[in-house]
């Protein structure tokens, strides 16, 4: 059998969630984790549950389906339910899985699901994720906000994270936001085996580096697959060899 | 408008001293051609193109200062024939006393030096010159008018264009998509948990549907018909948001004759769920008066504020009112009724008071 996929139900309308619920009963690999009606309640269960993809109306009464994700260490997968179309267009915009227009036809409901369930990662041998248990994956996504722009982003998508202020801008696909969190606060959640402290201010994701040279002073200069450069510090030189055996 | 006026005028200047260069161009070819190389040729066509220049500037500006263009065929016709020929004889008298004297003291030559200048030839010179006056109005005469008749038919397609947006909006206001849809969403739900509900929900939401077509006709309603299809829209609307709706209603008998337009409450009452209700987790209390004072009907419907302070009255369904009431965003009694939307502490009331 298959892994099922938990699914949370986010709908300020008892009968809306009520027909959501019926339509996800009838599919077999899915596994409704709870009902939350407002913002708030959302939040907490996405942090209780950790389902693996929420069905989020748009409209609540305390705020929009993005102000549920807003601040949220990772986010699950999201797929948009509105009554009309309206959100939709921004909706895809942010590349969440996908969004349904109310009423809720089954078909496009389980097409949206199935595209959820190919993305859920392959589960992971207990052991190794025993020491890093708490450390965020390469696919683990966090959801970013740029004024009217928001991006469903996984951790692997993210080329560097360059200190921007107090926060952190992030590099991914051909675009940039800041994510409201200190630079030292993400390192110590993102895992050790994915990024890396390159200097004081930028870690780079390990995987997105396509050249290293070493530089004046002991230190290396790292090319990203952007063309971008970053340079190593003489203190993290010694660590970037260790890391990469070199 | 006024710098449009003057970007026009600086273009006819520019024309129209092509034109009249071209025109001395032309004359000084023909009199070489066919007179001989004499300087007294030159000074009259300087002179009759110097002078047709500023008449013809002076014939336009003249025609567009009295309107002529707004005259009949006839009307404008006889004005411009009566133009060109005081032009004319205008342009002949001024070129023959630049002549004359010239000749005289020998500052040009002619052969012969002198000037023919009997009754016939003078009828000659100043036929030829109306003549190509004449044929100047012409053209500027067409060229307004064909800039008017294309100026007429945009305008004409921007107002259509306008029109279908207004109807389009008011369709929109009218037909609320969101309603729509939540409703069915919800009416899906009912037919499993209770279909009678179910069914009677579906008499409620046809209601509603059929009041927002029916009547797009712009015609008045009686305040007991709106109230009738309001109360079909609260019960939809009470089958989304349960016990996060609560209404309460004091409508004074007398008042149920009064006219007033279509969808008028019930866009108030839309406008008071969508700012007042569904934005508050536990929903809010919705009051809904409607009374005579004076001779005129008023409404109230009062809902709680909204967090973000905004009194909103911008939608699309408050746009509509308005239009149908014909009053403007400030509340004024230029119109067939008034329209008030005001926060007054935690709550914010909409009045709208339309004359019977």
């Amino acid at each position: 059998m298959s892994a099922s996929l938990r699914v949370l139900i986010v709908d300020d309308a008892r009968l809306a969630r009520r027909e959501l619920r019926t339509l996800l009963a009838a599919i077999p690999w899915v596994e409704c984790v709870g009902e939350a009606d407002d913002v708030p309640a959302a939040r907490e269960a996405i942090l209780r549950e950790q389902p693996d993809l929420v069905l989020l109306d748009v409209q609540m009464p305390s705020g929009e389906g993005f102000d549920v994700l807003d601040g949220l260490e990772t986010v699950p997968m999201v797929v948009f339910v509105t009554a009309y179309d309206q959100y939709a267009v921004r909706a895809f915009e942010t590349n969440a899985l996908d969004y349904l227009v109310k009423p809720v036809e089954a078909g496009r409901l389980q097409a949206a699901l199935e595209r959820g369930r190919e993305r859920l990662p392959a589960p992971a041998a207990p052991a190794a994720t025993d020491s890093v248990r708490d450390a965020l994956g390469a696919d683990d996504q966090v959801f970013l906000r740029d004024g009217e722009r928001c991006w469903f982003v996984a951790l692997g998508e993210i080329r560097k994270v360059v200190v921007d202020g107090n926060y952190a801008r992030l590099w991914f696909r051909d675009q940039n936001a800041v994510l409201a969190r200190s630079l030292s606060t993400l390192e110590a959640r993102l895992s050790p085996a994915l990024f890396f402290r390159a200097n004081r201010s930028t870690l780079v994701n390990l995987r997105r580096v396509r050249a290293i040279e070493p530089s004046l002073g002991d230190g290396y200069d790292l090319t990203l697959d952007d063309g971008s450069q970053v340079e190593v510090s003489r203190r993290q030189a010694r660590e970037l060899r260790e890391r990469l055996a070199l | 408008m006024s710098e449009k006026r003057t970007a026009r005028d600086t273009g006819f200047w520019w024309r129209n001293s092509a034109v009249w260069l071209a025109y001395l161009g032309v004359s000084l070819l023909l009199g070489f051609t066919y007179g001989g190389h004499w300087s007294g040729i030159v000074l009259i066509s300087v002179m009759v193109s110097l002078c047709l220049w500023v008449g013809s500037a002076f014939i336009r500006g003249w025609a567009l200062r009295h309107d002529w263009l707004q005259r009949d065929l006839l009307g404008l016709t006889w004005r411009l024939l009566l133009a060109v020929v005081i032009v004319a004889a205008a342009t002949q008298l001024l070129t023959a006393t630049a002549l004359l004297p010239a000749l005289a003291w020998d500052w040009v030559q002619l052969p012969g030096q002198r000037a023919n200048y009997r009754p016939a030839a003078v009828f000659g010179y100043w036929f030829n010159t109306a003549i190509v006056l004449g044929v100047w109005c012409a053209l500027w005469t067409g060229r307004r008018a064909l800039q008017r008749a294309r100026h007429s038919e945009m305008a004409q397609l921007r107002a259509e264009a306008q029109r279908a947006t207004l109807e389009h909006q008011a369709l929109r206001a009218r037909l609320n998509p969101h309603f729509v849809f939540n409703a069915l969403n919800n009416l899906r739900a009912l037919i499993n948990e209770d279909p009678a509900r179910a069914r009677d929900m579906v008499t409620h939401l046809s209601s509603t549907l059929r009041h927002a077509l029916v009547h797009t006709d712009g015609g008045w309603v009686t305040l007991a018909e709106e109230w009738r299809v309001v109360q079909d829209y609260l019960a939809v609307e009470a089958i989304h948001y349960e016990d996060r709706l609560r209404v309460h209603t004091d409508i004074d008998p007398a008042a149920l004759s009064a006219r007033l337009p279509p969808m008028a409450l019930q866009l108030l009452v839309e406008n008071a769920i969508k700012h007042g209700i569904a934005v508050h987790p536990g929903g809010g209390e919705l009051h809904l008066r409607a009374y005579f004072e004076g001779d005129g009907l008023r409404v109230e419907v009062d809902n709680p504020a909204a967090h973000d302070g905004g009194s909103g009255g911008h939608g699309i369904g408050l746009a509509y009112l308005r239009a149908q009431l014909g009053i403007d965003a400030v509340p004024s009694s230029s119109g067939r009724g008034t329209f008030l939307l005001e926060r007054q502490g935690a709550r914010v009331l909409a009045r709208l008071e339309v004359q019977q």
